[in-house]
């Protein structure tokens, strides 16, 4: 009698370089449960929520919450804003993915350079989270500092319903947005910093007072990179 | 209200009465509320259920002002079965697009459950592999707040919970509302 | 034909690996390295790092095709648009491939049973991989790495995922990658 061996099983007969196969999932066993329809997020198409709406007045009170929430752990308004950056970054860096793999395939290449990925911020990145452009791309004119440049949107959807207490009115709650920026370029291999600047005047008359300027300051090694291949791609 | 007047109202003040974002704004934007909490609170997710409650219910307090003046309510609804209907058809509606069932009514009235078949919060999440996420954490708990805090402003006092969740491995989704009671239009408390 | 595949971190920490064989042409979808075979292949795609990361500057193209060869051993890459890196090794089995890859693809297919782990060599020779810069060859690495992608995003969009350092252990991220390598090579 032969040895008996399950139907699908690997036989090493017939083949000395065959071993037995190591089940690689063994190794990373899993306590998670999912319910018996079998349906998790591998089984939804990424695309499904693509263009579903919610309501805006739902995503200013999750937003206002959050920033309360974070207001009550930092020391400052630097410290709140650094906070609301850090919380966006993770963003940033996941929605680089989603927005590429969501292009057509024709159109889904990595930015190689700067102004690729800028463009990438200021239109893909811009219209999946607020439906429009952002309003301007600037490169900084200060000869000191080549490597800065400005997103401008002059009516941040963040700062619309939030409304900042006196005390802290130089708190701009766009840091969050910024630190979704920044995730986007740290992610791309373009790392920076990203600040939420309001310049828009409170004066009578203003037309948007609640401009803000994303100052994006890319670390030295961009620059250099960027020098090297030419800006090509 | 009856059900299906209450649907068309929701359906309609949806339709023209709401300013919308990108869903995943919104759904994104919860996620990093959840997860900086179970950072800040070690995830303790005992603890991260309280705070997301209490978040809800701040939220609650306001945004009944929003959905009063949204849904032109006017009066009260007559029993609670119709504040059910209410929340489901119009509230739900209104603030995240989706229309709830309702089920599992005790005899008395006072007890039913929300089935949420859709929960745009739990759009891409997959809760911790850690052994205890999927049996401590409410994920979207931070509605079981909104409601309680929502419904107290047009004096019921509430109670809401989780029973269930498909993020948990559950086949269904579904939140327990009871009523405590109806608070009276007593006299507004002295300052003190 | 026999795989190992990997996702490495923008820190070249393995964030995933998963070894397979052929599906095609009656491939049982074991992988057949050597034991020897199996302690070189991390360390043989870690090396072919280099070229990845000096070609990703070069073409923004998410796929970069077969970029690197060792003795038997292609490499194919794939650089998501964060910086993570998919990777997949594959080695066709040393009996060297003398017929046309692609008009053998039916044979396999009436390889009875039995006689399939003997055949397995012979067949696996003629699988969609042996040639492995055939454009054939090219185009099934694509589709997998495609999928493996769109897998990969739905992984790291859940707020507990750390992007981009964070080790997959999900199981059903296991199951499509797998799923993917039988549909696809």
């Amino acid at each position: 009698m032969s040895q008996p061996r399950p139907p699908n099983g690997p036989s090493a007969a017939g083949n000395p370089s065959a071993i037995p196969p190591k089940e690689p999932s063994s190794s990373h066993t899993t306590g998670l449960r999912y319910p018996s329809n079998g349906k998790t997020i591998y089984h939804r198409h990424l695309s499904r929520s693509k263009t579903a709406e919610l309501s805006q007045a739902s995503f200013a009170y999750l937003f206002s919450e959050m920033v309360t929430y974070a207001q009550r752990r930092v020391t400052g308004i630097q410290d709140l804003e650094k906070r609301l950056n850090i919380q966006g970054h993770p963003l940033g860096l996941k929605l680089l993915d989603l927005l590429l793999i969501r292009e057509p395939p024709r159109s889904q290449s990595r930015p190689l350079n700067i102004i690729t990925l800028l463009h990438f911020i200021k239109i893909n990145l811009w219209q999946h989270l607020f439906g429009r452009q952002a309003d301007r791309l600037e490169k900084s004119s200060d000869p000191d500092a080549p490597d800065e440049y400005m997103i401008i949107d002059n009516e941040p959807l963040v700062n619309a319903y939030v409304s900042v207490p006196k005390e802290m009115s130089q708190l701009n709650c766009a840091a969050f947005v910024a630190g979704i920026i920044e995730g986007v370029c740290d992610g791309a291999v373009f790392p920076a910093r990203v600040t939420a600047h309001s310049v828009g005047s409170k004066e009578e008359g203003e037309m948007w007072p609640g401009k803000t300027v994303f100052l994006v300051k890319f670390q030295p090694e961009v620059l250099e990179r960027e020098a090297l291949i030419g800006g090509k791609g | 209200m009856a059900a299906n007047k209450a649907s068309r109202l929701g359906e309609e003040i949806w339709k023209t009465r709401i300013d919308k974002v990108n869903a995943e704004l919104v759904v994104l934007t919860y996620g990093t509320i959840v997860s900086q909490l179970c950072k800040d609170f070690d995830s303790d997710y005992v603890e991260v259920n309280k705070q997301l409650d209490k978040m809800g219910y701040n939220i609650g307090l306001r945004l009944i002002e929003d959905y009063l003046a949204k849904s032109n309510t006017v009066r009260r609804c007559s029993n609670f079965k119709e504040t059910a209907e209410m929340i489901a058809k119009v509230g739900f509606k209104i603030f995240l697009n989706i229309t709830p069932t309702i089920a599992n009514w005790t005899n008395d009235g006072k007890q039913f459950s929300l089935i949420l078949d859709e929960n745009p919060f739990a759009d891409f999440v997959e809760l911790p592999d850690d052994g205890r996420a999927q049996d401590e954490l409410w994920y979207s708990n931070i509605l079981c707040g909104v409601l309680r805090g929502a419904l107290e402003m047009v004096q019921m006092q509430v109670e809401a919970h989780f029973i269930s969740d498909v993020l948990r491995g559950n086949d269904t989704t579904e939140m327990r509302i009871t009523l405590i009671r109806y608070i009276d239009d007593e006299l507004p408390p002295e300052d003190d | 034909m026999s795989y190992y595949f990997a996702i490495l971190s923008p820190l070249d920490t393995p964030l995933f690996e998963h070894e397979f064989g052929t599906s095609k042409s009656g491939g049982d979808g074991q992988p057949r390295f050597t034991e020897q075979a199996r302690h070189l292949n991390q360390f043989i795609l870690h090396s072919s790092l280099d070229i990845v990361e000096e070609l990703q500057w070069t073409n923004g193209q998410l796929y970069l095709k077969v970029i690197d060869k060792f003795f038997q051993n292609y490499i194919s890459a794939f650089v998501t648009a964060s910086n993570v890196k998919f990777l997949l090794l594959h080695q066709p089995t040393t009996s060297v491939p003398t017929a046309n890859a692609n008009a053998n693809a039916a044979n396999g297919a009436v390889v009875p049973n039995t006689a399939q782990a003997a055949a397995s060599s012979r067949v696996n020779s003629t699988s969609v991989g042996a040639n492995p810069t055939s454009p054939q060859t090219e185009e099934a690495i694509k589709n997998f790495m495609n999928e493996v992608y769109e897998n990969y995003v739905k992984a790291i969009m859940s707020p507990f995922y750390k992007a981009p350092n964070m080790e997959i252990r999900s199981p059903i991220f296991r199951q499509r990658v797998a799923a993917a390598g039988r549909k696809y090579l």
